[in-house]
């Protein structure tokens, strides 16, 4: 889980490391997962979100497809 | 479990408060329990993934957002600096410890430096990208590596 200055910089890295190109998620939108996953951590009633939230926090921060598919 | 939650909560609070993960014997103390029934809360919560250890079972690799190692990813908040596991959690600090901040990375790629003004808000504008090579459902498969 890296950053990239640019999608052609995250192209260059995948060729180079023989990886496909994932898709690549704006700064908004991560801070929406960093949010998501991390606002309430330091308090008692924290939780990790389940399976099925997490794929609604994926898709509500336009985050669709195979990528994001928590299988089974 | 009781004491799950009270060594949860003990080594979230020892990385807010000193940066840096805690020892065993540490949180013992602070739980007030044996050293033992740490260390089978600390399994037990790796397996909920809350957690994620060393080989050795004891020692604190992970405890998202921060990083018992350091890393290239630097969130500075309070004046404090804490290590993160990676450009997602880099972020995910100043969200855990609901304050603002400055976060520090790089490109991958270039190794031009990332250094981003965050708030209540979230970051400040950036046209910066992320990019996981692991897809969400094998995330967990080797989160290190992940």
């Amino acid at each position: 889980m890296l950053f990239f200055r640019s999608e052609e910089m995250a192209r260059q890295w995948c060729v180079e490391h023989d990886y496909p190109l994932r898709p690549l998620v704006r700064m908004d939108q991560l801070w929406g997962l960093a949010r998501s996953w991390y606002a309430t951590r330091l308090q008692a009633d924290a939780r990790r979100p389940p399976p099925t939230e997490i794929v609604r926090i994926f898709a509500g921060l336009g985050l669709r497809g195979d990528f994001w598919n928590l299988g089974g | 479990m009781t004491i799950d939650l009270d060594v949860k909560l003990a080594v979230y609070r020892h990385f807010a408060e000193h940066t840096t993960r805690p020892t065993p014997i540490e949180v013992a103390d602070v739980v007030q329990a044996p050293v033992a029934d740490v260390l089978g809360a600390y399994a037990r919560l790796r397996q909920e993934r809350v957690l994620v250890l060393e080989e050795d079972g004891a020692t604190i690799r992970m405890a998202p957002p921060f990083s018992g190692v350091r890393t290239q990813h630097v969130a500075i908040v309070h004046g404090k600096s804490y290590y993160a596991n990676c450009a997602w959690d880099v972020l995910g600090v100043p969200a855990a410890l609901q304050a603002a901040g400055t976060v520090h990375s790089r490109c991958e790629q270039s190794g031009e430096p990332l250094t981003l003004a965050v708030d209540a808000a979230g970051p400040e504008r950036s046209d910066w990208l992320f990019h996981c090579h692991v897809p969400a459902a094998r995330w967990w498969d080797d989160i290190v590596f992940t």
